[in-house]
C-alpha cells in the first residue's frame, strides 16, 4: 500500500493521494447523499465524455463516513500555472475561457437543472428577506430553460493542465445542466471576490467569445450571489448582500 | 418543514378563493349597464377619499417615492379612470346599426389576474379594480410581497364600496401573503392577465399560457431642440422627475440637447435646484445607482439627497435631481439605465440626427416600445416626424412631462388615462397602447344577413326604334357640340355603304370626322393599336362605333387606350369575385372621348354592356374585360343597320341573345330590375327568331324584334351577368374556332339541365340566393313563353323541348360533333378546356356553383349529343 500524502483537509473532507489514486474521504456527519450524488454527477460527466479524473470506486471509509476514489492526474492546475507566471495572466484567462465554453458543449441531462438549484438555494436562505427572496425567485423563473452542461465552481483551482497542454477538470459537486450565463457568473463572482482586477476581464473576454449579452450574465449575479450566501462566509457577506440588492422596476 | 405546509395551506385557501370568485363573477355578468355604473361609481368615491392614508401607508411601507405625488397618483386613479368611463357603455349592447344589421355585445372576460407593482402599489390597485368594476370582471390581486399591506387596503377599499353598492361578495380579492407559487398559480387559473410589473414579472405572465396585457420598463429619452422653449422644457423636466422620485415609468431618464442651448438648459437646470455632478462624483453616484447592470434596491424612489450621501457625495439637501453629464449611451454606461429615482443623464448633441442615434439607443436598450420625449418648436415639423419615425416608442409626448404625459389626459386629452402602458412587440408586450376598460372585455359581433345593394346600370342614352340613327347623331352636333368624331367599323360595313349615313350626318352637322375599318372578327390589341395610333393624331371628342361586338370592343379598347395610354390590360383583366371590390380601379373614362355605339348585328349588345373582349395576337391571351367604366355613353339601336344580316349570323347572335338572357334571368344577381327585361328578351326571340333567321330582311318586323331581344338581353346580362354556359362557350369557341352564338348554342340545354338541380353539389354564394331555385326560375321563363305542364319538372321539359326546337330551326347542329370537331381534338383539350372554363369570369354568377369534374362531364355529353336529362344526374 502507498503512503497517503494530504492534500486538502476541511471540516467535513480529506482529500489524499494514494500512489495513483485521489480519494476524497468524508466525515461520517457529511451525509450520505450528498457524497452519492457528487459520485453520481462525476460518472454522469465522466459518461459524457468530458475530460475529468477517472471515477474509481465509491466506499465506506474505516471512519464510518463515505469516499470516492478516483484517478491521479498529473499536471499543475490553472492557478497554480496564473501564480506561477503572473505575466500570462491573459493567456490563462482565454484557456479557461475556452475551456468554460467548451464544457458548455456538452448535454448531461441527468444532472438537475441550473434554474431549478438556484430556487432551492435561494428557498433556504434565510439571510435574506421574503420579499428579497420573492424578486430573486421571480428571476429565475423568468429564465429560459437552457441544457448546457455547467461546472458550477469553474474557478481555476479545478482546472488542471497536463503536460501536453490538455486539461481536466475536478470537482463536479455543484454541477448542473442549464445555463452558461449563470456557470459565467459564478466565475465572474469567484473573480470579484478573490482577484477583483480580473473580473471584468474575464466577463468580457467570456461574453465576446460567447456571444453573449453581458447584460444576460448580469442577471444571474444577484442569483448566484444568492446561492454563494449559503456558504456563510463572513468576508464575503457585504459584497453579496450588495449584489442581491439589486430592483428591477416592479 | 413548517413553510411546506403553510405553501400548501395557501394553495387550498386560494382555490377555495378563486372558486368563489368565479362564482360571483358569474352573478356579476348578469348586472346591467345601470346596476354597474352605480358601482363603478361608488368604487371610484370611495378610493377617492382614501387617497391620502393610502398613499401615507405605501410611503411608510415600502420606504420609497413621496406621500404627496402618491396622492395625486390615487387621486388620478380614482377620478381620471371614473371619468374617462362614466358614460362608457360596457354591458350587452354597446354598439348597433341596424342598416347594416350589426350589433357588438360587450361581454366580460372572466377572473382578471393582477400583479401590482411595488413603485404605484395604491393607485394601479385602484386603476385595475376599477376597470374590472366596470366591465364586470373579478379581480385577483398579487401584490408585491413589499407593498403588500398598502395594495390590499386599496383593494379592500374598493371592494368594500363595490359591495355596499351592490356588487356580488367575492368580486375582488387578493393573495394575503404573496409568494410566486401563489402569483403563479393565479396567472394560470386566472382567465386573463394584467400584468404591471417588471420584466420578470411579465415574462412570467406572458409564458403562463394565458392571455397576458403584460406591459414593461421604459428609458424615457429626452431631446430638447434648439428651437425648444427652454424654460418650459427644463421645468418639465423636473417637474417631472421628481414626481414620486422618479418612480414612474414614464420618467424622464436620459436629456439630449443640441449643442447650441447646452450652456442655457445647463443654467436653467442649476437655477432651478438640480445638482451637476463633477469628476468622480459620475463614477460614485453610477456605481451606486446601477449594480451589475441593475438598479440599486436600495436607491429606488430616494430623494436625490439620500442618494448621493449613500454615494459619499455632498449635495445641498434640496437638491431635486443628480444630473450625470455623461458621453456613452452604451448600456455599460450606468447613466444610460432607468434608474427609478431623481438621477438623470445629460448628453450633448452636436446636430439633431446625433440627438436621435442617442436617444434610438437609449430607448432601444433599456425601454424598447415605451415611450419618447421631445421638446421642440411645433412648427419644426419634419423633424417631429422624424423623431416620430425613429423612436420605437408607443408614446411620443412633446413638450409635456413625460410622468404625466405618459399616463395621459393630464397634458394631452385624447390620450386614454391609464397605469397600465403598453410597449407593444418593442417590449415584447401585446399591446401597444395604454391598457383601459376595453382590454378586459370579449366583444362579441353579432352578424344578421344582408343583401347586398344592386344596381341596375346602362348607358346614358338608349336610342331605338328603326330609322332613329340620324335623329340620335343630330344630338352630337346639336345638343353636344362635338366636333371631331372618329368613326371605327370593318371592312365589309365600310365597303358596302354603312358608314356612309353616319359620315353624312355628320357633314351635314359640320363634324370632321375620321375612320379606322379594319376590325377584323375576335380584334386583336394589334388592330387596336393601329386605331389607337390614328385616334391620337386625330383627338377626337366622340368616337362612334359601328359593328357587331368585334368593331364595338376594339373601339371600346381604343377609348381606353385613348384616355389612358398606360392602362395595363394585364391588371384591367384581374378576374373578380365582386365588381366592386376588385383590387384593380378602372381609369375614368369620358374626359377625351364620348363613345357612341350602333350595333349591326342583333347578337351581342354590347352597345348596352361594361363588357370587352380584346386578344393579343402575340401571346395569344385573351383579355376580357370588365367595367362600367367601359359602358358606352350612348347606343342607338336601327335595325336598318342590322336588314341584310347574313343567315349564319342571324342564328349564331340570335341564339346569343337567348343565351344571354336565360343566364341573366337564372343567375344569383339576378333582380327585379333584369328580370323582366330578360323575359322579355327570351319571348321576342323564341317569337321572332326563326321568321328574322328565314326571311331575312323581308320580315323587317322580326328583325326589329331581334334588335330589340338583343339591347333587352344586353342590359340584362350588363348588370345580373352571365353563367357557366357563357364559361364553357368561351373556351369551347376560343379551343376549337366555334362561333361564340353557336358554342353558346351547343351545350345551352346541357347546362339549363345541370343547373336546375335541386341539389347541386355546390350552390352559388350570393346574399340574395338564399336556396337552389333554378328549376323555378327556369319554370318563370317557361310560363312567360306560354308553356305549362303539370309540375315544374314537366314545365321545364317543355321549355328544354322548345329551345331544342328552336336551335334546330335555325339550324344549329345537334351537337359539337356534329358541328365538326374531331374527337381526338376535343378529349385532347377536354382538361385544359375544363380548368380554364371553371376559371372564367362568368362562372361566379352561375346559380350552381361547379366542380371541374362536372364541367368536363358536360363537355362530354354536348359532344357526343347525348340526352340532356343526362346532365340532371349530374
Amino acid at each position: 500500500m502507498s503512503e497517503r500524502i494530504i492534500i486538502e483537509q476541511t471540516a467535513y473532507k480529506t482529500v489524499y493521494r494514494e500512489g495513483s489514486r485521489i480519494v476524497k474521504e468524508f466525515t461520517a456527519s457529511h451525509p450520505m447523499s450528498l457524497v452519492l450524488n457528487e459520485a453520481y454527477i462525476h460518472a454522469c460527466v465522466e459518461d459524457a465524455g468530458v475530460p475529468v479524473p477517472k471515477l474509481l470506486g465509491v466506499m465506506l471509509s474505516e471512519n464510518g463516513g463515505w469516499s470516492i476514489a478516483m484517478e491521479y492526474v498529473s499536471g499543475k492546475t490553472l492557478s497554480e500555472l496564473m501564480d506561477e507566471n503572473p505575466d500570462n495572466a491573459d493567456e490563462y484567462l482565454e484557456k479557461l475561457v475556452n475551456i468554460q465554453l467548451d464544457t458548455g458543449r456538452y448535454r448531461v441531462p441527468h444532472l438537475r437543472n441550473t434554474r431549478q438549484k438556484m430556487i432551492d438555494a435561494i428557498q433556504t436562505l434565510t439571510e435574506i428577506d421574503a420579499s428579497t427572496r420573492y424578486e430573486l425567485l421571480q428571476r429565475v423563473h423568468s429564465m429560459a430553460p437552457h441544457t448546457k452542461l455547467c461546472h458550477g465552481d469553474l474557478v481555476p483551482s479545478n482546472i488542471v493542465i497536463h503536460e501536453d497542454g490538455s486539461w481536466c477538470i475536478l470537482d463536479w459537486a455543484h454541477a448542473s445542466s442549464g445555463n452558461a450565463g449563470a456557470d459565467a457568473a459564478i466565475t465572474y463572482l469567484h473573480y470579484s471576490l478573490e482577484r477583483p482586477e480580473l473580473a471584468d476581464k474575464y466577463l468580457h473576454l467570456f461574453c465576446k467569445k460567447a456571444d453573449m449579452a453581458i447584460q444576460y450574465v448580469q442577471t444571474w449575479m444577484p442569483v448566484v450571489a444568492a446561492q454563494q450566501l449559503t456558504k456563510h462566509k463572513e468576508s464575503e457577506r457585504e459584497l453579496l448582500e450588495k449584489w442581491i440588492s439589486v430592483a428591477e422596476y416592479q | 418543514m413548517p413553510e411546506k405546509n403553510n405553501e400548501m395551506i395557501g394553495t387550498e385557501q386560494l382555490e377555495a378563493k378563486l372558486a368563489a370568485m368565479r362564482a360571483a363573477q358569474r352573478e356579476f355578468g348578469k348586472y346591467s349597464q345601470e346596476q354597474v355604473d352605480k358601482i363603478f361609481q361608488a368604487a371610484a368615491m370611495a378610493a377617492n377619499k382614501a387617497r391620502i392614508p393610502l398613499a401615507r401607508m405605501a410611503v411608510e411601507e415600502t420606504g420609497m417615492g413621496v406621500m404627496e405625488d402618491k396622492v395625486i397618483k390615487n387621486h388620478y386613479a380614482a377620478e381620471y379612470i371614473y371619468n374617462a368611463y362614466r358614460r362608457t357603455k360596457t354591458c350587452g349592447v354597446i354598439e348597433e346599426d341596424t342598416a347594416f344589421g350589426i350589433k357588438k355585445v360587450a361581454e366580460p372576460i372572466g377572473l382578471v389576474a393582477a400583479v401590482i407593482p411595488t413603485t404605484n402599489p395604491t393607485s394601479t390597485a385602484i386603476f385595475k379594480t376599477l376597470i374590472c368594476l366596470k366591465t364586470r370582471n373579478a379581480i385577483i390581486i398579487s401584490p408585491h410581497p413589499r407593498a403588500k399591506k398598502s395594495t390590499i387596503a386599496a383593494a379592500q377599499i374598493v371592494y368594500e364600496a363595490a359591495v355596499a353598492a351592490g356588487a356580488p361578495k367575492d368580486i375582488i380579492g387578493w393573495i394575503e401573503e404573496p409568494s410566486l407559487e401563489l402569483t403563479n398559480m393565479v396567472m394560470k387559473e386566472a382567465d386573463i392577465i394584467l400584468a404591471t410589473g417588471g420584466p420578470g414579472m411579465v415574462r412570467a405572465a406572458y409564458s403562463s399560457g394565458k392571455p397576458a396585457l403584460g406591459v414593461g420598463a421604459g428609458n424615457v429619452p429626452v431631446i430638447i431642440d434648439s428651437s425648444a422653449d427652454i424654460k418650459l422644457a427644463v421645468n418639465s423636466i423636473i417637474h417631472s422627475k421628481t414626481f414620486d422620485n422618479g418612480m414612474i415609468c414614464a420618467s424622464e431618464q436620459s436629456v439630449t440637447v443640441l449643442e447650441d442651448i447646452y450652456d442655457e438648459v445647463r443654467d436653467e437646470f442649476e437655477r432651478r435646484g438640480c445638482y451637476f455632478l463633477k469628476g468622480e462624483e459620475i463614477e460614485k453616484v453610477g456605481s451606486t445607482v446601477i449594480i451589475n447592470g441593475g438598479v440599486n434596491a436600495k436607491i429606488v424612489g430616494q430623494s436625490a439627497y439620500t442618494i448621493a450621501k449613500l454615494a459619499g457625495v455632498k449635495v445641498p439637501e434640496k437638491t431635486k435631481i443628480l444630473i450625470g453629464e455623461v458621453k456613452s449611451t452604451d448600456i455599460s454606461e450606468p447613466f444610460a439605465h432607468e434608474k427609478l429615482s431623481p438621477v438623470l443623464a445629460m448628453y450633448k448633441a452636436a446636430d439633431f440626427e446625433d440627438a436621435l442615434q442617442k436617444s434610438e439607443q437609449l430607448l432601444m436598450d433599456g425601454g424598447p416600445g415605451h415611450t419618447a420625449s421631445l421638446f421642440i418648436d411645433t412648427s419644426e415639423k419634419e423633424k417631429m416626424a422624424e423623431h416620430a419615425h425613429r423612436m420605437h416608442a408607443c408614446r411620443i409626448v412633446i413638450n409635456t412631462p413625460s410622468s404625466h404625459g405618459g399616463i395621459g389626459d393630464l397634458y394631452n386629452f385624447k390620450l386614454t388615462p391609464s397605469l397600465t402602458l403598453g410597449c407593444g412587440s418593442w417590449g415584447g408586450n401585446s399591446v401597444s397602447h395604454n391598457v383601459g376598460a376595453f382590454d378586459l372585455l370579449n366583444i362579441k359581433t353579432v352578424a344578421e344577413r344582408r343583401e347586398n345593394m344592386l344596381w341596375l346600370r346602362l348607358p346614358e342614352k338608349v336610342y331605338f326604334k328603326r330609322g332613329c340613327m340620324s335623329v340620335a347623331l343630330d344630338e352630337l352636333g346639336t345638343v353636344m357640340h362635338k366636333r371631331k368624331a372618329f368613326i371605327v367599323t370593318d371592312q365589309f360595313l365600310y365597303h358596302n355603304g354603312y358608314v356612309r349615313p353616319i359620315e353624312d350626318k355628320l357633314n351635314e352637322m359640320n363634324i370632321q370626322y375620321s375612320c379606322f375599318w379594319d376590325v377584323a372578327p375576335d380584334p386583336t390589341l394589334q388592330c387596336a393599336l393601329e386605331g389607337v395610333k390614328q385616334i391620337r393624331s386625330f383627338e377626337p371628342d366622340v368616337i362612334i362605333a359601328l359593328g357587331g361586338g368585334s368593331a364595338m370592343d376594339a373601339a371600346k379598347i381604343m377609348w381606353v387606350l385613348y384616355e389612358h395610354p398606360d392602362a395595363s390590360f394585364e391588371d384591367m383583366a384581374m378576374d373578380f369575385m365582386d365588381i366592386r371590390k376588385r383590387v384593380y380601379t378602372y381609369p375614368e373614362m369620358g374626359k377625351k372621348a364620348y363613345f357612341v355605339a350602333i350595333p349591326t348585328s342583333s347578337g351581342t349588345g354590347s352597345e348596352v354592356t361594361p363588357f370587352a373582349i380584346i386578344t393579343d395576337a402575340e401571346t395569344g391571351t385573351k383579355w376580357p374585360l370588365a367595367d362600367y367604366e367601359l359602358m358606352p355613353d350612348m347606343a342607338i339601336v336601327d335595325v336598318d343597320n342590322m336588314m341584310n344580316q347574313p343567315k349564319g349570323l342571324t342564328s349564331a347572335s340570335g341564339i346569343d341573345v337567348m343565351t344571354h338572357a336565360l343566364e341573366a334571368y337564372v343567375s344569383v344577381m339576378a333582380s327585379d330590375m333584369t328580370d323582366g327585361i330578360a323575359l322579355k328578351a327570351t319571348k321576342l326571340v323564341f317569337d321572332n327568331l326563326p321568321e328574322a333567321y328565314e326571311l331575312g330582311a323581308k320580315a323587317p318586323r322580326a328583325r326589329e324584334h331581334m334588335a330589340m331581344a338583343s339591347t333587352l338581353a344586353g342590359e340584362a346580362f350588363a348588370n345580373a351577368f352571365l353563367g357557366l354556359n357563357h364559361s364553357m362557350a368561351h373556351k369551347l369557341g376560343a379551343y376549337h374556332h366555334i362561333p361564340h352564338g353557336v358554342a353558346n348554342a351547343l351545350i345551352l340545354t346541357y347546362v339549363m339541365r345541370y343547373n336546375a338541380s335541386e341539389t347541386p353539389t355546390k350552390m352559388g354564394t350570393f346574399p340574395q340566393y338564399e336556396y337552389p331555385h333554378t328549376l323555378q326560375r327556369y319554370c318563370d321563363v317557361a310560363r312567360y313563353n306560354g308553356l305549362s305542364g303539370k309540375d315544374d319538372k314537366k314545365t321545364f321539359d317543355l321549355l328544354i323541348d322548345k329551345v331544342e326546337e328552336l336551335k334546330k330551326t335555325i339550324g344549329i347542329p345537334a351537337s359539337i360533333r356534329d358541328f365538326g370537331v374531331k374527337e381526338e381534338d376535343f378529349l385532347a383539350t377536354l382538361d385544359e378546356m375544363t380548368e380554364n372554363a371553371f376559371n372564367d369570369q362568368c362562372t361566379g354568377a352561375n346559380p350552381r356553383y361547379p366542380l371541374m369534374s362536372e364541367i368536363k362531364q358536360l363537355y362530354l355529353l354536348a359532344y357526343y349529343g347525348k340526352p340532356t336529362k343526362e346532365a340532371e344526374k349530374i
